[in-house]
């Protein structure tokens, strides 16, 4: 199918020629300074309508310079091959990390590698003294070297460097960032020469295996001197050297500008996220041209590009700091032609490749296994450790957008060259590989591609599942590519939400041209659709850090060579073909959770997720986007299972049957039968909308979801409630409407999907609105599922309640002084007295505390010199008693409460009454109680 | 910057003695812009300043009529702090506080504030619980008494500042060497006698 879309725009075909190409060129710059001028006029004022078209068109582009570009093939390599050997400020960053990324290194430590560096040179670590992260810099100041630490601030969903008002995606950014300009640095950073002067991936992971040691290593005192002249882009044409010299210098500008920019540049709020173009840009070996005009010190072969050197930093003076990322931009007309088509056009030449053509590319894709496993796939993936790393930088999303910012011909020449000749040495594959696997990697590849040469086969690759592999692997690629789709669906179905919010909450720009893309996917042709989903693939490298971590974590999962991988596929495959073996619905929820807590745990803990995921996320994130992550490579492939068992268990043990009976029951029920008069029933239509909602959550894998569904429910019925009235309604009057509405839905089902929710819901959020509405659902559940007997329960409860409300009436009646006697483990007495009257107080007194104790405790609180001469009485109306030390005030008082009408008594402590002092009541109550 | 700290406050007691009442009026006044609006009244939240610490208030509105509370326990369960309200007209709400006191000693938290709020003082004219008697109960429990009325917005700050300076500080230290702190926070009460 691809090959009949592609092919039509053909036609429209600029000729390809080379001075179509300068032409091009000479526009670019135009547009470049244009630019420069008149920088922040984007994104906010074009809307996605006007978007959307643009992007279109830029497709149709694609088709078209595809096929030029096999003409020219041989003219333009040359330029091409220069730029295959560019890696961006970030990809280096993002390779390298073991390096420069030190989470746990001491303050001490950290001093003591950097002040044997010279001033640029850094670390990020995890500060003990701040508890936080620190960039830690290697300055100069007054007093000699030093190191300064610059905290970096982690908002919920960006990071910053304290003082400063540029955030970043992630950390690999910021740094990135920072390298090209100073911002609120005394200078930028400076990259170790091995890092900034690296030719070649290989040379970046001989780098990057050293981790902390390298700082001690050869390695980092080593010059590359023979090397550098290859480094500065322009001097060096590699193969084919065409001779055009504003071409060289021009290349990188094009590319800059190009479509990637499109793509960062139509979303707002540009100075929030750099775009990695830029960054591309002034990387060392070749993109100093961020300036319209070339600024020769820049551009100078030998120098390490886009930094300055820190010492001419030295401060203000310094010169012009790289212009902060590009502002966003509409896309041109020109440009628009060039990116995206680009990764189309690829799927159209890989095949008229002859079939080991092809494979060179996806060898190499398969070589980096570890964050592209094969999507679900069985087929062994050989994950050559050195290269998983490789794999890490190539899953930076901006580095994708640089990649296909490039001049499409260009990358055409250089991937039909590498093809033939380079690629397969580079990355053997696998030979046992069925082309369909190599296909399913190469789509998740497409999430993680770089700008480095050796990538920029992959955002091809992405769009190769497509077309049909040699092997008749076609259906089994498509359908990996299907499941791909299916996930990022259900991923969107579960997470979509807070995507969204995510949106709105804070970087707007990354999420935005995202979704630019997938909109502009939806302007394509039916025909291309296929294809687009592909593409839209690779947009997924556009997703949020949040997305990338779930997505990278959910890879890991089924990557058997990863311990975490194994741990988490024998779990599911055992409960797959064990979910018999708990001894309860409950229980088998508990050890499920209990499972996803350890796998997040282990996560934290060990290096197996690389980079470490603190270099995306900011800390207090880190478990919320764990949590994500384990309900995708957890709960969704064992949702089915679980539900199965869950159900047999409700069934085996009758529980689903008295449910339905007692839903039943309660469904006949009025809303004030429930309790549920204080407002507004929903009608019988809001009702089936709210089964509805439940219908849809019963199809949700994720708790936190199935929760935000519940809250909408919620939400509705309170909507209803209200009624417009404005009153607020608590829980008196919504929990019996909730039970209510529960019994109206009629759906026993929902009580699984509330035991799911309750006992798998991430344990933090249960305190929280959710976790409220939770248990109110669980609680109205439990109600009706005992509803006859909650019913005869309340009969004998209210007539109890009867009784004692009479009491209490004819007590208030009475005026007789309000006391908390008739609480259970409180007594009042009165200590009468001769010639004072009474006092009264309360006392603490137990149940099983005799009359004897508790004289002792009032001759105590009541201050009584002689307690040998009182005793406790009771007065009931007019009669008194002397109570036995061994009787028990507590159950007394108990007994006359319990009475059908219970008179007014009094506790009385009191002097005993002499022979000649008898009261009258006494001599007639004389007896004591039986003992 | 100061942590948030989340603490789960349960409201109890009998339906109609306001107890969401106070608690919107708690968490309406001063609105906080920056706390995202809650679905409905049983569930609220509202973040208030207290030491180095920031509080965040979940509250869980309870249904207080007798058929809910067998569902109590798992309102209260996991709470810093529960609020007992009654209605200072209705003796029998007071009655039903006591049963909720009971029950919190003996199934609730450990260590869980426990405050008593009288609500409706405005309507002091047909009173059936005195304020002293109440007052002595509560202190007969080591519980936070007060009495409020939601109505006209009186003491239900108080309420919550009281609760608040119940809950012991995270980070003792911090405490220790914050000077002003110390100045400002009240010792903690210390009713621990049973009459």
């Amino acid at each position: 199918m691809a090959a009949g879309t592609l092919d039509p725009p053909r036609p429209l075909d600029r000729s390809g020629s080379f001075f179509k190409l300068v032409d091009t060129f000479a526009l670019e710059i135009g547009e470049l300074k244009q630019e420069m001028v008149q920088t922040i006029q984007p994104s906010a004022q074009h809307p996605e309508m006007e978007v959307l078209p643009g992007l279109e068109g830029e497709v149709s582009g694609l088709y078209l310079q595809s096929h030029t570009c096999g003409g020219t093939a041989g003219a333009r390599d040359s330029g091409y091959d220069s730029l295959r050997r560019r890696m961006s400020v970030l990809d280096r960053l993002m390779q390298t990390h073991p390096v420069w990324l030190l989470l746990s290194l001491s303050d001490e430590e950290a001093s003591r590698i950097l002040l044997q560096r010279p001033p640029g040179m850094f670390l990020v670590r995890k500060s003990s003294k701040l508890q936080r992260k620190v960039l830690s810099l290697r300055v100069d100041d007054v007093s000699g070297p030093s190191v300064c630490d610059f905290p970096v601030k982690e908002s919920q969903y960006t990071f910053s460097l304290e003082g400063s008002g540029i955030s970043f995606a992630d950390l690999f950014r910021l740094v990135a960032f920072y390298c090209i300009s100073r911002d609120v640095l005394p200078f930028t950073l400076k990259l170790s020469e091995a890092i900034a002067g690296a030719r070649t991936r290989s040379e970046l992971e001989e780098v990057a295996q050293l981790g902390a040691g390298f700082w001690d290593s050869d390695l980092c005192y080593r010059k590359r001197s023979p090397v550098s002249p290859v480094r500065s882009p322009p001097p060096k044409p590699s193969q084919e050297g065409q001779p055009v010299p504003p071409q060289k210098e021009a290349p990188p500008t094009l590319r800059t500008r190009a479509p990637s920019q499109l793509e960062c540049g139509q979303s707002s709020g540009a100075l929030c996220f750099v775009n990695p173009l830029f960054l591309q840009l002034h990387h060392p070996e070749g993109g100093s041209t961020s300036t319209p005009k070339p600024e020769p010190s820049t551009t100078a072969p030998e120098r390490l590009p886009a930094h300055n050197p820190p010492n001419r930093a030295g401060g203000k003076s310094r010169p012009p700091p790289p212009p902060r990322p590009p502002p966003p931009r509409r896309p041109v007309p020109p440009q628009k032609q060039r990116s995206m088509p680009e990764t189309v056009s690829w799927d159209h030449r890989l095949e008229q490749l002859p079939p080991q053509n092809r494979r060179g590319p996806m060898g190499s894709k398969i070589s980096s296994p570890s964050f592209s496993p094969p999507k679900k796939s069985s087929a062994p993936i050989p994950v050559p450790p050195p290269r998983v790393k490789k794999q890490l930088s190539m899953s930076d999303a901006d580095g994708l957008r640089c990649q296909i910012a490039m001049d499409d011909k260009t990358i055409e020449k250089a991937l039909s060259r590498r093809r033939t000749a380079t690629q397969l040495a580079e990355s053997p594959s696998p030979p046992g590989v069925p082309a369909a696997v190599r296909d399913g990697q190469r789509l998740s590849d497409m999430s993680i591609s770089t700008s480095s040469s050796d990538s920029l086969d992959f955002p091809h690759g992405f769009s190769l599942p497509g077309p049909s592999p040699p092997s008749g692997g076609d259906v089994r690629a498509t359908s990996s590519e299907d499941e791909e789709d299916n996930e990022d669906d259900e991923e969107e179905e579960d997470y979509g939400v807070s995507v969204e919010s995510d949106q709105e909450v804070n970087v707007p720009l990354p999420f935005k041209s995202k979704r630019r893309h997938v909109g502009g996917t939806f302007v394509l042709p039916r025909a291309l659709k296929g294809h687009f989903r592909k593409v839209s693939g690779v947009f997924n490298s556009f997703m949020t850090p949040e997305r990338r971590a779930v997505r990278r974590i959910a890879e890991l999962s089924r990557d058997k060579s990863s311990y975490f991988g194994c741990l988490v596929r024998d779990y599911v495959s055992f409960l797959q073909e064990n979910r018999g073996c708990h001894t309860s619905g409950l229980d088998l929820l508990q050890t499920l959770r209990q499972f996803m807590t350890q796998m997040k745990s282990y996560l934290r803990q060990s290096s197996e997720l690389d980079p470490p995921i603190e270099s995306l996320i900011p800390e207090d994130q880190i478990d919320r986007v764990l949590e994500k992550a384990m309900h995708k490579c957890v709960l969704k492939p064992l949702k089915g299972v679980v539900e199965m068992a869950l159900r047999d268990f409700q069934l085996s043990s009758g529980a689903w049957q008295q449910l339905k009976e007692n839903l039943a029951l309660a469904k006949a029920k009025q809303p004030h039968e429930l309790g549920a008069d204080g407002a507004l029933p929903p009608d019988p239509v809001a009702i089936e909308k709210i089964r509805h909602k439940f219908h849809n959550m019963r199809k949700m894998y994720s708790p936190e979801k199935k929760v935000a569904l519940l809250l909408r429910v919620c939400k509705l019925i309170y909507t209803i409630m209200e009624d417009n009235s404005g009153r607020k309604y608590g829980a008196d009057d919504f929990l019996p409407m909730l039970t209510y509405v529960l019994a109206q839905c009629d759906m026993p089902q929902l009580d699984l999907e509330i035991q799911y929710m309750m006992e798998l819901l991430d344990p933090s959020l249960l305190h929280g609105e959710g976790g409220y509405y939770l248990t109110s659902a669980y609680g109205a559940m439990s109600l009706i599922k005992n509803f006859q007997e909650e019913q005869a329960a309340r009969v004998l409860s209210s007539e109890t309640r009867n009784t004692l409300h009479q009491w209490h009436r004819r007590r208030t009646a009475q005026r007789i002084t309000p006391s908390v006697d008739d609480f259970q483990n409180y007594l009042r007495v009165a200590l009468q007295e001769v010639d004072n009257g009474c006092t009264a107080k309360t006392l603490m007194v137990r149940p099983y505390s005799t009359t004897e104790e508790v004289c002792m405790l009032c001759a105590q609180k009541f201050k009584v010199p002689d307690p040998e001469n009182h005793a406790l009485f009771l007065l009931i109306e007019e009669t008194s008693q002397q109570l036995a030390p061994d009787t028990y005030p507590q159950k007394i008082k108990a007994e006359i409460h319990s009475r059908p009408q219970p008179q007014p008594f009094h506790f009385v402590y009191r002097r005993v009454p002499n022979l000649n002092l008898c009261i009258p009541a006494d001599q007639k109550n004389g007896n004591c109680p039986p003992d | 910057e100061m942590a948030i700290r989340e603490l789960k406050v349960c409201l109890l007691g009998d339906t109609g003695v306001g107890k969401s009442s106070i608690v919107c009026r708690f968490v309406q006044d001063h609105f906080d812009h920056n706390i995202s609006p809650t679905i409905g009244a049983s569930f609220l939240t509202k973040t208030v300043p207290c030491g180095n610490e920031l509080h965040k208030f979940l509250i869980w509105d309870t249904a207080g009529q007798e058929r809910f509370h067998s569902l109590a326990p798992m309102y209260y369960r996991g709470s810093a702090a529960a609020v007992i309200v009654y209605d200072i007209t209705k003796l029998d709400s007071f009655q039903t506080l006591k049963k909720w006191v009971k029950e919190l000693k003996e199934h609730g938290p450990e260590d869980i504030v426990v405050a008593i709020a009288g609500n409706k003082n405005d309507l002091g004219d047909i009173r059936e619980v005195p304020m002293k008697e109440a007052k002595e109960f509560a202190e007969s429990i080591a519980a936070i008494f007060i009495e409020t009325s939601a109505r006209n917005a009186v003491n239900v700050e108080e309420l919550f500042q009281k609760i608040s300076r119940q809950i012991p500080p995270l980070d003792p230290q911090d405490v220790e060497s914050n000077e002003s702190f110390k100045l400002t926070r009240q010792p903690p009460p210390a009713y621990k006698r049973c009459c």
